[in-house]
């Protein structure tokens, strides 16, 4: 157990030292500098703002410093859209925004979608599934940005006189509905299918004949013994998603104008303002790794069939 | 047969007499057989190739069917459309400036301003009417209008045609007169060209705030979507093909450190980097493509700029799922007698694996790269949409919805309609997909 655990979390160190290189390499391919506007400064001024950042270096001497700060909690200050304003400081204010969506949205994802894929399972065969999976593999092919924009005409003022929710983003409770819906939906739609397959290959199982042939009831087979098998490969699903949705949403915060950090990344990248571009990537990363990893262990705690020793495939 | 020979009930014996009555050839036995027979002959026996009866299975399968004919269509709609309409993507018509995919004829066009004339007065002039009219008053007058006054009245104008309180608006003047709105969309230039008996091509889906015509800004869409799909898909294939054939066929050390790459790139949050590649290669491209006139530049140039970057983000990051099952496949098939015999024939790793272990997996393969293509019109449009896939004038179905967000409420069908196609092809490339796997691998089918 404890060498599973080591390799895995050397692995995760290793991607992201991977990922902070690669981040930190593009951004210094990028033709243009953050200082090039409608009005070009005169090049003093560009040599000594370059000086004052640090960016007359080398590559490598700029890499090397900036792995040094990271280790020291340092991700830089922010050199264009809120100037000098710690990057951590921006993260740690944005972060929660999301984090709260992105909660919610997971939350009813999972609350809705395992029910209804185990009521596919279930009724398998009736009209009940083959809605389900017409309602579900529709889902998941309608892009995040779709679904949002649907919410937001349908509940938000697009029909005369239907205007239930706000179209901004204000903090306020009704304001959370439709992110929350529309971050969820995907995340929703994926799971009760997973659930449905996952189900189907528990209940064919060989225990569960036992079960049945002991006389349970079904409902008791379908929820106590089917269910809880079911659910493993589920988990391994919502490990990286919940990392993803509660940081990610970039299309759901930018549509309801959230003060979130998946838009922020993009408006980021589209300044060219590299520290807060390095400072989210490796945030957003190291977040969606660590998940993964403990998705991972936990894993193979919930199902103990799994040998550990023998490590992964 | 069987049941014939035993005529004793539990007797093993064979009916001789059955079998003694097999003897009695006829006479014409041994002639030879006429052409036609020997046709017919090799017809009962034409063997079913895999393609064939892949094609049988998926042909039964009704749902696939149905979803691969409306991909087709859309396919049409998107590389033959273009050339029926005449229209460009980027051509900005004059006097088409959001227009409604709908129109009303020019009589009845006259009744609505008549009636809006009737019930509103002054009100109802746009700001630039307004103050050449108080203009006209102030120089019937002998005035001058002060820049500060010509500003109010502009504003007043501007604000009673917002708001269209207590007047009628052009919806109310519509529905008071049961004017119907006929379908497809023409600007008032290209219905009086119509009553003059030129025949005028429909904007069948209106234009767009620069005027240009949303139905072939949809199909350009659709094909910038399809081709991003397939590319993806075709560099997903070699790549991951070659990748995952070799870390499986040699095994050991090789294969240790392959996958150990492999899972390094599965972790990479890849939506974060793709953001990233996507973005800075654009410019690399584009700084490339402007520096010289050679050949590569000029493929560059017919391609975009845009366009490769997002195949390149693609090509190295999702060529990982796909070398994972043609390596699982490789792992199985070589333990196979058949790879034995040609390693004892004295073939090389190369060729066992291009002529006897690929065209194994091919199902598998195929199947991995079909549902590669709309998982990658998924993340095109999703690029587009946050404004990092195609630039303009070039356009996308994505970056369409994003144009229209600002104008949802007035205009809903601009960001509906290429909404709907997105969805629609991702959809029945999806059914398609799946319909594909359970032809090609009947094993897989739940």
């Amino acid at each position: 157990m404890a060498k599973y655990i080591l390799k895995r979390v050397l692995m995760a160190v290793i991607t992201l030292f991977i990922v902070i290189c690669l981040t930190f390499f593009l951004m210094n391919a990028i033709p243009g500098s953050p200082w090039l506007s409608e009005k070009t400064p005169p090049q003093a001024t560009i040599d000594a703002l370059n000086e004052k950042y640090g960016l007359d270096q080398p590559v490598i001497v700029q890499l090397g410093k900036y792995l040094a700060n990271i280790v020291h909690g340092d991700f830089g200050t922010s050199i264009k859209m809120q100037k000098d304003r710690p990057v951590l400081d921006i993260i740690t204010t944005m972060f929660p925004v999301s984090a709260a969506i992105g909660i919610i949205a997971i939350l009813w994802a999972i609350l809705v979608g395992v029910p209804l894929g185990c009521l596919a399972a279930y009724k398998r065969g009736t009209w009940v599934d083959s809605l389900l999976r017409v309602i579900c593999t529709i889902g998941i092919s309608m892009p995040g940005f779709v679904v949002a924009t649907i919410l937001l005409y349908l509940l938000a003022g697009g029909i005369d006189g239907f205007k239930i929710f706000p179209t901004i983003f204000d903090g306020s409770l009704k304001s959370y509905v439709l992110p929350c819906l529309a971050l969820g939906f995907y995340p929703m739609c994926y799971l009760s299918r997973q659930t449905r397959t996952a189900m189907l290959d528990s209940i064919n199982q060989e225990y569960i004949k036992t079960a049945r042939a002991k006389g349970l009831k079904n409902k008791k087979i379908i929820f106590k013994h089917a269910l809880r098998n079911a659910l493993i490969p589920v988990i391994t699903y919502l490990g990286p998603q919940v990392a993803f949705t509660l940081c990610g949403g970039f299309v759901v915060e930018t549509v309801f104008s959230i003060p979130g950090l998946g838009r922020y990344f993009v408006q980021s990248i589209q300044n060219r303002d590299y520290p807060i571009i390095m400072g989210t990537t490796i945030f957003l990363a190291a977040f969606i790794i660590i998940m993964n990893l403990v998705v991972d262990l936990l894993y193979k705690l919930v199902d103990p069939r799994i040998n550990l020793s023998k490590g992964g495939n | 047969m069987a049941e014939k020979r035993k005529k004793v009930l539990g007797s093993l014996q064979p009916d001789v007499e059955d079998i003694l009555e097999w003897n009695n050839l006829p006479d014409n036995a041994f002639e030879p057989a006429s052409a036609q027979e020997k046709e017919s002959f090799i017809q009962d026996r034409k063997s079913v190739s895999y393609w064939k009866d892949a094609w049988r299975r998926l042909r039964r399968n009704r749902v696939a069917m149905v979803a691969m004919v409306i991909v087709i269509l859309i396919g049409l709609f998107a590389f033959v459309g273009p050339l029926l309409v005449p229209y460009g993507y980027d051509e900005q018509i004059r006097g088409a400036n959001n227009l409604h995919p709908w129109h009303y004829s020019l009589e009845d066009q006259a009744r609505i301003d008549a009636y809006m004339e009737e019930h509103n007065n002054t009100a109802n002039l746009t700001p630039d009417e307004a103050v050449e009219q108080a203009k006209a008053e102030a120089a019937a007058k002998g005035e001058e209008l002060s820049r500060i006054e010509e500003a109010k009245i502009r504003a007043n104008a501007k604000a009673s045609q917002g708001s269209g309180e207590g007047e009628v608006t052009e919806a109310a003047a519509i529905e008071a007169l049961g004017i119907k709105a006929k379908p497809f969309g023409y600007s008032d230039d290209e219905l009086q060209r119509m009553e003059n008996g030129e025949s005028v091509f429909p904007h069948v889906f209106g234009c767009d705030t620069h005027g240009r015509d949303i139905m072939v800004r949809t199909m350009i869409g659709a094909r910038v979507s399809m081709i991003v799909g397939i590319c993806c898909a075709i560099i997903v294939l070699i790549i991951g093909a070659i990748y995952g054939s070799i870390s499986g066929y040699f095994g050991g050390k090789v294969d240790a450190v392959m996958q150990r790459i492999v899972e390094v790139i599965y972790t990479i949050p890849e939506v974060l980097i793709i953001l990233l590649l996507g973005t800075t290669l654009k410019p690399v491209f584009e700084q490339f493509q402007n520096s010289g006139n050679g050949p590569l530049q000029q493929l560059v140039t017919t391609l975009g700029p845009n366009l490769i970057s997002i195949f390149i983000a693609f090509g190295l990051l999702y060529w990982v799922t796909m070398s994972r099952i043609i390596r699982g496949q490789i792992l199985q098939l070589k333990q196979q007698e058949y790879v034995t015999a040609a390693r004892a024939l004295g073939a090389k790793g190369g060729r066992i694996i291009k002529r006897h272990l690929l065209p194994n997996c091919v199902g598998q393969i195929v199947t991995t790269t079909f549902l590669q293509i709309p998982s990658a019109i998924f993340t095109e449009s999703f690029l587009s949409f946050l404004g990092m896939g195609v630039s303009a004038p070039m356009t996308s179905l994505g970056s369409m919805c994003s144009d229209a967000l600002s104008g949802l409420t007035s205009y809903p069908y601009r960001l509906f309609i290429p909404a709907a196609i997105l969805s629609v092809m991702i959809l029945c490339l999806n059914l398609f997909g799946d319909g594909l796997r359970d032809a090609l691998d009947p094993r897989l089918k739940k």
